[in-house]
């Protein structure tokens, strides 16, 4: 077996730059996260059907098990650990008001959904808001204090 | 603080009080890190030197292994090396997965990797080590295994068959274990009835699809002769137990380390043959070593649960009352029984629990467990509780229908009354402190079912199939050593609770039960902080750790509150009295006279007191102020196990109401009700929550989940877009009210509250659907409740 | 669970990318990866290189094109939801695509992808062969437009080349009596389907004229139901007889949620159900 590809890129991670690193070429985004110490960045089932992985990558979210670390080239990444404007710091009190998680491993995957869907202004309906976190999945809550606390913070963010 | 009021327990003192925190839902401030990406889960952990493995799995649900040649795996990049049956054996000793105390059971000796024989489709047989997971998985593709398929022996229902497939032929056919409880005399009971009704239900396998899958890291410190184990398990101690017990080493120094856990579920508390290969082989290299289960890995090898065919018949007379009730139980648990809490229990429960709401004088009950090749299935979460309700509550609906009583009705009038207890159940198992007449009362009265009943009319009237059903039942919680102890298994039932006021003023507890996202670290903390009078932030609290919490068992089977949370109060209160002890003797004067109330020792009259922290400082750093003889210590530790009884049983109605579109087969449950009566709830918030995710896997179970296999045993969905989990949009809200009947076994008084959901849910909804389908003449007998199996039922196709 | 190892190459231009793939068999065009990278994942799919096409410009153009509205390949379904002219013109599309995963997924998968990866299971393929789409593709001979019923060939299996590349595709622009109706039947929200259909209707008023019906989740590739939309207009809606004709047209393949009969039951319905969208 010959070594391993890499290719060479550079992109921000929380606004912290990465320039010039190697990263293998198969590696996806999620691994490459995890191995800088990213570890909020939760892998569930490699597959994009769980959405615990899901970041965001240059304003959208995005599965990073579904993306290569490589094609992060150029790009500005948010994770996790980096969702502390504040914003974000009212919909995790919220999570916490309404016990929105339980174990926690889908929760960066989840905040960050919700992030997107009070970017978008939308004023939606519970079952809207289970349409749109439908692609994550969560083993504990049963999800219904997840659509409350996102009901409330669509309700007091936008 | 949110200021939901539960029904007081007298036992702990009024909730009118600063520091009173039982009773209360406040928010779980000690997982706010999980929202800030900073939990600590396994697969989180780096360490120095630290190595990935990756198995070789069979592709076969039933092989032998003619040979192994993994000489080019070894030459692969990054590969340390490779190691199959024969040099995990050297370090690791195998197990056998049987109890003594439920009668014969039959399971053969279990090591790591699969010798000669692989007998599941997932069975580890080789494993790779190699610097990362990557080039771990890389090596698997050389090695190069002779494989002769034999065939399966897939069916449980042919598995005892004259002809069948004998997995493990020193056993000389697949019986693991069989159990029959009679009661009374059922056929003569039968004969006297009115009304006999009939039914066979199936229960599908499925499995507990932790969202974080399961992880181990082995730390093999050859200097210090300690193992050091990072584990997302519920059960520390058994584990320590068990790897020093297998691969010989002094039982003091293997640590089991749980740090946060994805999940567990009853999935996570069990022996499995790849994590103790991962222990043996840092054994061997002397250097830590980590496996993550891959997605695929978690499908065939997680324990899978369910997988029960159950015959019942029920006799009533004309008025309702319950004459007798017969049950034949067949279940599958593949080819090895699990170690160390056998995969016997399931079918246990579904014989202790059938009927256990009602009066039944006349209980017949058998089951049977055979071998299969698939993969092994064990506890999980509720486990047996759906297929004894749901056996119970449908003959109870089809009794019903068939005397034309209401559904509720004919409950009421078989309940076994709330003032009658101590009972037993209709198998003979000790019931005490339960509420299903005014649980069921309550539940009537949150669903309306007057109305419920007028929809279902007018839904029909437009073409639509609605239904309802209200179901009771018991939940197991809090086992007594009686569970396991008293089999011979190493799992202790007895938890214990170390708590301390430190130098500084603070209060840190530790305690013997884990942390998997129900709480239990909040409500401990809660209880310590009520009982002490101190404020909750105050306290910092140590989970999941051997070398730094007190024995006991763990998180599984809804113990934590109960056993757990005791032993936490009996160790604040123990403090408390210390405390005070020494501020009585510091301030002259009556420890009576004396509380604790916001971090302070006050005088109940008035006048000064002195801060937690001061005396603290005066005890530790001062200690020649404090009057000679004063008893010094500001630790204080205690233990709680139940006695005299198996469990402490929880008990739950529950309502649903449903749709079905009978184009298309698919089912929408439009309400969801349940009242559990758990005794004193801590913390009611989470309490509800473990009743919203119990309910959401008894949907998934009902209606969506299912492990596919094909005819020679390989499972055909073992990926998360296959398998289906239940995801939010199909989902209900759940209405959740109470009962509250205290423990009299404790002074907390609390019950468990992890199971009855994923216990009664499969039941409820199965009810409904036939409610709905029952308009038409149709049923559906088979979970999960597929929309094929709806339109197979409605004739459509 | 982790790919295989493979080499990576960021194509600037769609030249460049043509010329690695005519080169190297086993190279294969990464757009937004949605599904490719499940597969590599999973190593179902182990290629030498990948040619990420992704960071290509101008070929997320959404533009009108003659008859034709024109979607660009490396378009994600989230922007063609966005788009004003799709809302304008083709309003169809941004309720087709919503069914599409979810939004995660939907921020990253592109309309060429999901069009050239011929999924049976999928939307978009359905659609492009309902509405007489034309696939442009790009390859060494330059460009080239193929018919979409003449993409799908069989299972994940269309009529582009080795060399060749899908760089756009063109949906002819809706007529005044046109209606593009759509529905399917799933497990779970966001699923593949167990049955779906589009249906291309012609209609006076709520009169259907013409109809041509394409199923997906059905066989192997879109399945194209034409004897069965004839008997619809002669007949209107027939349960047995219009289950009767599919049967005889669409050759059923059974899954994991939804055996043959299953899917020609659903087939059946969907009919009526998606021409009960004309009266709504």
């Amino acid at each position: 077996m010959t070594a391993n590809n890499t290719s060479n890129i550079s992109f921000t991670v929380n606004g912290e730059k990465f320039n010039n690193v190697n990263v293998p070429s198969r590696q996806h985004l999620a691994d490459y996260l995890r191995s800088q110490g990213f570890t909020g960045t939760h892998l569930g089932c490699e597959q994009g059907a769980c959405g615990a992985c899901t970041i965001e990558m240059d304003g959208k979210a995005v599965r990073s098990c579904l993306v290569l670390a490589s094609q992060a080239n150029g790009s500005d990444l948010k994770t996790v650990e980096g969702f502390d404007d504040q914003m974000m710091e009212q919909v995790k009190q919220s999570f916490l008001k309404h016990n929105a998680f339980q174990c926690g491993f889908c929760s960066p995957g989840m905040l960050m959904t919700t992030k997107e869907i009070l970017l978008s202004k939308k004023k939606l309906t519970r079952d809207e808001i289970r349409s749109e976190i439908s692609g994550n999945y969560c083993r504990c809550t049963g999800y219904q204090s997840i659509v409350d606390a996102i009901e409330e913070c669509i309700n007091e963010i936008n | 603080m949110d200021d939901i009021k539960v029904n007081q327990n007298p036992k702990l003192g009024s909730i009118d009080r600063p520091n009173s925190y039982i009773g209360r839902s406040i928010p779980r401030q000690n997982a706010k890190k999980h929202l800030d990406g900073g939990g600590q889960f396994v697969d989180d952990l780096v360490l120095p030197r630290m190595v990935h493995v990756a198995f070789l799995r069979s592709p076969f649900a039933h092989a032998e292994i003619k040979s192994i040649d993994v000489k080019s795996a070894k030459q692969s990049d990054g590969v340390i090396d490779v190691f199959t049956a024969k040099e995990i054996d050297e370090v690791c000793k195998p197990w056998i997965g049987v109890l003594g105390h439920l009668g014969e059971m039959r399971s053969p000796e279990q090591s790591p990797l699969a010798k000669n024989i692989a007998r599941w489709q997932g069975e580890p047989v080789a494993v790779v080590v190699a610097n990362s997971r990557a080039q771990a998985e890389d090596a698997l593709e050389l090695i190069e295994v002779d494989w002769l398929e034999k065939d399966a022996q897939v069916d449980m229902e042919t598995a005892l068959d004259p002809n069948a497939v004998i997995i493990h032929p020193e056993l000389g056919n697949n019986l693991f274990w069989t159990r029959t409880v009679n009661q009374g005399d059922v056929d003569k009971a039968f004969k006297e009835a009115d009304a006999v009704v009939e039914t066979t239900l199936d229960f599908a396998r499925h499995t507990g699809v932790t969202l974080e899958s399961r992880g181990i890291v082995a730390d093999w410190n050859k200097a210090e002769n300690k193992m050091t184990i990072y584990h997302n398990g519920q059960a520390p101690h058994m584990m320590q137990h068990i790897i020093a017990k297998h691969l010989d080493l002094n039982e003091g120094l293997v640590r089991i380390i749980s740090r946060d856990v994805g999940g567990s579920f009853g999935i996570k508390v069990h022996v499995y043959p790849d994590e103790m290969a991962v222990t043996a082989i840092s054994k061997k290299l002397g250097r830590p070593v980590k496996f993550i289960a891959d997605r695929l890995e978690s499908f065939t090898t997680d324990i899978h649960a369910r997988c029960h065919k159950i015959s019942g018949k029920l006799g009533v007379d004309k008025n309702g009352k319950i004459l007798a009730m017969e049950i034949d139980d067949l279940s599958g648990i593949g080819p090895f029984s699990m170690y160390p809490r056998t995969s016997a229990i399931e079918t246990n429960q579904v014989l202790n629990l059938s009927g256990a709401p009602y009066v039944i004088p006349n209980y017949k009950a058998v089951g049977t467990v055979v071998f299969q090749n698939k993969t092994p299935m064990c506890q999980y979460r509720a486990v047996g509780h759906p297929i004894a309700v749901a056996i119970t509550e449908a003959l109870i609906d089809k009794a019903a229908y068939k005397i034309e009583m209401d559904l509720d009705k004919i409950r009421k009038i078989n309940f076994i009354p709330d003032n009658s207890y101590p009972n037993k159940s209709p198998s003979g198992v000790p019931l005490e402190d339960l509420s299903h007449q005014a649980s069921m009362d309550k539940l009537l009265e949150i669903m309306d079912i007057k109305e419920i009943e007028t929809k279902k009319k007018d839904d029909y009237e437009k073409g639509i199939l609605s239904g309802y059903g209200v179901i009771s039942m018991c939940e197991v919680t809090n086992p007594s050593p009686l569970f396991y102890g008293v089999g011979g298994a190493h799992i202790s039932s007895q938890d214990g609770a170390s708590i301390r006021l430190e130098g500084s003023g603070a209060i840190h507890l530790s305690s013997s039960i884990t942390e998997q996202g129900q709480g239990t670290e909040a409500i401990m903390k809660q209880i310590a902080a009520d009982q002490l009078g101190v404020k909750l932030e105050s306290v910092r609290v140590t989970l999941g750790d051997t070398d730094a919490t007190p024995y006991g068992g763990g998180t599984w089977a809804s113990r934590g509150a109960g056993i757990g949370g005791e032993a936490v109060l009996k160790a604040a209160r123990k403090l408390k009295d210390n405390i005070l002890n020494i501020a009585a003797a510091i301030m002259q004067t009556d420890k009576d006279s004396l509380d604790i109330e916001d971090n302070n020792v006050i005088r109940k009259n008035g006048g000064e007191g002195i801060s937690l922290q001061k005396l603290a400082e005066t005890v530790y750093y001062r200690g020649h102020e404090i009057p000679k003889g004063t008893n010094p210590e500001l630790l204080a530790t205690a233990s709680f196990l139940i006695e005299g009884i198996p469990f402490v049983f929880t008990n739950s109605a529950m309502g649903c109401q449903v749709s079905i579109d009978q184009d298309t087969g698919i089912i929408k449950i439009n309400k969801f009700w349940a009242v559990e009566d758990c005794g004193t709830q801590i913390n009611p918030k989470l309490v509800e929550e473990q009743i919203r995710g119990g309910v959401i896997q008894g949907i998934g179970g009902a209606l969506f989940e299912e492990c596919v296999y094909d005819d020679q045993g390989n499972m055909q969905n073992a990926t998360m877009a296959d398998y289906l989990v239940p995801m939010a949009y199909e989902m209900p809200d759940i209405i959740v009210d109470h009962v509250t009947t205290n423990s009299g076994r404790s002074i907390i008084g609390a019950k468990g509250a992890g199971e009855a959901g994923t216990g009664g849910a499969p039941a409820v909804i199965m009810n409904a659907i036939n409610n709905a389908l029952k308009q038409v003449g149709a049923e559906v007998i088979s979970q999960p409740i597929t929309p094929e199996k709806v339109l197979k039922a409605l004739g459509k196709i | 669970m982790k790919a295989a190892d493979f080499s990576y190459h960021e194509a600037t231009n769609i030249q460049d990318a043509i010329n690695i793939k005519a080169k190297d068999e086993e190279a294969v065009i990464l757009a937004g990866g949605q599904s490719l990278l499940p597969a590599l994942n999973m190593r179902l799919s182990s290629p030498s290189c990948l040619i990420d096409i992704s960071k290509i410009s101008g070929l997320d153009d959404i533009k009108i094109d003659g008859d034709y509205l024109f979607i660009g390949a490396l378009a994600t379904h989230s922007h063609v939801m966005k788009n004003e002219l799709v809302l304008k013109r083709m309003p169809c599309l941004i309720d087709i695509l919503k069914m599409v995963a979810h939004p995660a997924i939907r921020n990253k998968g592109t309309h060429g992808g999901s069009i050239a990866y011929g999924d049976p299971a999928a939307e978009l393929p359905a659609l492009a062969v309902a509405t007489n789409a034309e696939i442009i593709v790009s390859g060494q001979n330059g460009d080239r437009s193929i018919h979409a019923k003449d993409f799908y060939l069989g299972l994940f299996e269309t009529a582009i080349n080795q060399d060749e590349i899908v760089i756009g595709i063109k949906y002819p622009l809706l007529k005044q009596e046109q209606a593009i109706l759509f529905e399917e039947v799933c497990r779970r929200h966001g699923d593949y389907a167990m049955a779906g259909l589009i249906a291309n209707v012609n209609k006076i008023g709520n009169k259907v004229n013409d109809l041509s019906l394409v199923y997906f989740a059905t066989g192997d590739k879109p399945d194209s139901a034409d004897k069965t939309a004839k008997l619809y207009l002669e007949n209107g809606y027939d349960y047995s007889n219009l289950k009767n004709s599919l049967n005889s047209e669409i050759d059923f393949a059974g899954d994991l949620n939804s055996s043959s009969e299953m899917k020609l039951h659903l087939a059946t319905i969907l009919i009526k159900k998606v021409l009960n969208k004309l009266e709504a």
